[in-house]
């Protein structure tokens, strides 16, 4: 009696062991490739927020295709494209591998530098593999390239904000404060990568246009760990606004040594790390007061935007944290859900099916609506969540990030540092 | 201002670099070990102080020392059960050390130190103006155990026993192995001494930013640059070149541009290289090569 009670012990041990974990799917899975800088904060965010998605579609049973429902698989290698020195190598490496050894369906998610993404361009359309940027490059010869030739390109479809549209945000808010406080020098300080580059040259000129002196222009290398000469010349002319870009994390020193130095520049710009809700924390409050724009609403909750309320409330009952870099987490996050979206409304996986289904996307998102333009594949911005991709701009005040830009969304004016006052 | 600027902040830098090249020189001139770990070293020092610090909840000061022992402890033992067997074949040297250093590092990511903002809080905050130009006290202190290190490693190898060794096994091995110095012994001591000054220069030097593993790296090539400038071995060397590229570079930013300035310390080697092929105070190989 005994023996047979642990023979059937042993039996139903064995058959729940060998249960798989989550729902069974017998149709094949849909492998997403993932070529993401994993050492870098933009990347961890991303890849959080990609398994995060994938979890929840296939939780909800999958992707329905054809009527078949299939899941999905996140294949994530590091490009490591966010290193000093840019090994655009690496990341191109990273992406045949993704496509070639783990049998990658479709790319979602980087390379993050624009320099990496620009050279993956030719590999992805090689291989006919659609993909979606929804990490970094931000240089608007991305969806350029896709608009000048389309036939080849017409796999890569891009996400993420490009530098034009954060340039024409970056001057409206920077003409709100000249209106404001009578503010009209600008030092310009960006990091010297392509996006930056272009983003630092691109306001420059437009800034002139409009009146604005431009003071000062200073680039630094990726890694740099010193500003205190720039902002010494900063302060040498009298600037009143620092206008920065920069998506390296030593942007925190920068930020320790502006505070430090007391210099009377107000710094408006973007910074990737300094999005992250740990940023407060990581320079012991000396980013305050910092202007910084979130590429893409979403990380932050808002009565006008549901989904993004839904995403960051899921994203912190997994990780315990909120989302951090928004220009990556809401993005890749909803991704997923738009590709999910194409593959069920084309009823395949056959690239130019999805990219057909692509380019009509009409998607309630967590940064109010999905669409994209049909000859350039970059996503649609707007600043009515009802019409398109929406973008805040907040400030660091007493540990928070409080909105202050568009008019629309903003809750508190733009506030001044002590010692400028 | 910018004169006066350039003069303070370059001297700052100048520090800097000593800092992270020292430890570098030292090993090699004692043992004429290139201790290419020496990036993943002071990073791994960094982790190490932040895990104490912030996240076991010990005091600044036991942490740091916890750090520097831990590191010294790796080092010797990175000499005692690899480098030791390798000892002489110089490319196996290099390549041994800097995988160890590429261990350390990939393992400090895999791990999960990354992605996140890791930070070391300031030994005192606050700003004083040294004739108009603001200065954060972290950058004072960090100069200031700069120029003590500099002074407290001349007198330990100009006026004790062990130092005196150090500096008998570097001028002639064979030599000091005949009146009884252990040339392993020795080896042991700078790769440890080595290691925990490449410790002290990330506990000093990280409170000014942030610790992310990629920065070994720079560190690396940074110590290594310091050093072919300043004459392999030679730490006096390593001291003018550290000025020479802090100065530079400073020069750069307020002359050209700031996008110059890592330019600036690939075109100093190529000169160096040319004028002074074994670096500015690296007499004894110049003669040899000339031999």
């Amino acid at each position: 009696m005994k023996t047979r009670f642990f023979a059937c012990l042993v039996i139903l041990l064995a058959i729940l062991v060998t249960l798989p974990p989550y729902p069974a799917f017998a149709a094949k899975a849909i492998v997403i490739g993932c070529p993401l800088s994993t050492g870098f904060p933009d990347g961890v965010d991303s890849e959080r927020a990609l398994r995060l998605a994938v979890k929840e579609i296939n939780a909800a049973g999958g992707v329905n295709v054809a009527g078949e429902n299939r899941p999905f698989k996140l294949e994530v290698m590091d490009t490591r494209d966010l290193e000093p020195g840019v090994p655009v190598s690496e990341a191109l490496l990273a992406v045949e591998k993704l496509i070639l050894g783990k049998g990658a369906d479709f790319i979602l998610g980087g390379p993050i530098r624009s320099e990496a993404a620009l050279a993956a361009m030719d590999l992805i359309s090689r291989y006919k593999k659609v993909s979606i940027i929804s990490a970094g490059v931000l240089t608007p010869a991305y969806h350029k390239r896709v608009a000048e030739n389309y036939d080849k390109y017409k796999y890569c479809f891009r996400m993420t904000g490009n530098v034009v549209t954060e340039i024409r945000e970056s001057v409206g808010i920077l003409e709100t404060i000249k209106a404001k406080h009578g503010f009209n020098k600008v030092f310009i300080m960006v990091q010297d990568v392509a996006h930056a580059r272009a983003a630092g040259g691109k306001i420059k000129s437009m800034l002139e246009d409009k009146g604005w002196n431009v003071v000062g222009f200073e680039k630094y290398p990726t890694g740099s760990t010193d500003f205190s000469m720039g902002l010494l010349k900063a302060k040498g002319v009298g600037t009143q606004t620092l206008f920065y870009w920069f998506d390296m994390p030593e942007i925190s020193i920068l930020t320790k040594q502006w505070c430090d130095m007391k210099i009377e520049a107000l710094p408006v710009g973007f910074g990737a790390s300094m999005a992250d809700s740990s940023f407060w924390d990581a320079t012991g409050g000396k980013c305050a007061y910092w202007v910084n724009v979130w590429p893409r609403a979403g990380c932050v909750s808002s009565e006008a935007i549901p989904l993004a309320t839904k995403f960051i409330k899921a994203y912190k009952g997994k990780y315990g944290v909120e989302p951090g870099v928004t220009w990556v987490s809401p993005v890749s996050y909803q991704a997923v859900y738009v590709l999910a979206d194409a593959i069920r409304r084309a009823g395949t996986i056959e690239p130019h099916k999805v990219i057909a289904a692509l380019e009509n996307t009409d998607l309630e998102s967590v940064w109010g609506r999905t669409k994209f333009d049909r000859q350039s594949h970059q996503i649609i911005y707007s600043d009515d969540p009802m019409k398109g991709a929406l973008t805040t701009w907040a400030q660091w005040l007493d540990g928070k990030r409080v909105v202050v830009f568009p008019p629309k969304i903003a809750t508190t004016a733009i506030k001044l540092p002590p010692w400028m006052k | 201002m910018h004169g006066m600027g350039v003069l303070i902040y370059g001297t700052i830098n100048s520090i800097y670099f000593a800092l992270i090249a020292i430890g570098f020189a030292l090993v090699y001139g004692i043992s004429r070990q290139p201790n290419f770990a020496h990036g993943a070293l002071y990073i791994l020092a960094g982790f190490l102080t932040w895990t104490f610090l912030l996240k076991l909840g010990l005091n600044y000061p036991a942490s740091i020392i916890l750090s520097l022992i831990i590191t010294a402890g790796i080092g010797a033992a990175l000499y005692r059960f690899l480098l030791i067997r390798v000892r002489g074949m110089e490319a196996s040297e290099i390549i041994a050390s800097f995988a160890i250093g590429l261990a350390i590092m990939e393992g400090l990511r895999f791990f999960g130190f990354r992605g996140k903002t890791y930070t070391l809080p300031a030994f005192l905050e606050g700003t004083v103006s040294i004739a108009n130009v603001p200065v954060d006290f972290q950058r004072l202190i960090m100069t200031g155990i700069g120029v003590v290190l500099i002074a407290v490693l001349w007198l330990f190898t100009h006026h004790t026993k062990l130092g005196l060794a150090l500096r008998a096994i570097a001028q002639d091995e064979r030599a000091a192995l005949m009146l009884g110095i252990d040339s392993d012994f020795t080896a042991l001591i700078a790769l440890a001494l080595g290691s925990a000054l490449a410790g002290l220069a990330a506990i000093a030097i990280l409170p000014l930013g942030n610790i992310t593993v990629e920065t070994g790296y720079n560190i690396l090539i940074n110590a290594i640059a310091v050093c072919i400038i300043g004459g392999l071995g030679s730490w006096g060397g390593a001291v003018l070149a550290s000025f020479i590229l802090g100065f530079a570079q400073m020069l750069t930013v307020y002359l050209v541009g700031a996008q110059w300035q890592m330019v600036v310390a690939l075109l100093a080697i190529i000169i160096i290289l040319i004028a002074r092929p074994s670096g500015l105070l690296a007499r004894q190989k110049e003669l040899e090569e000339r031999v």
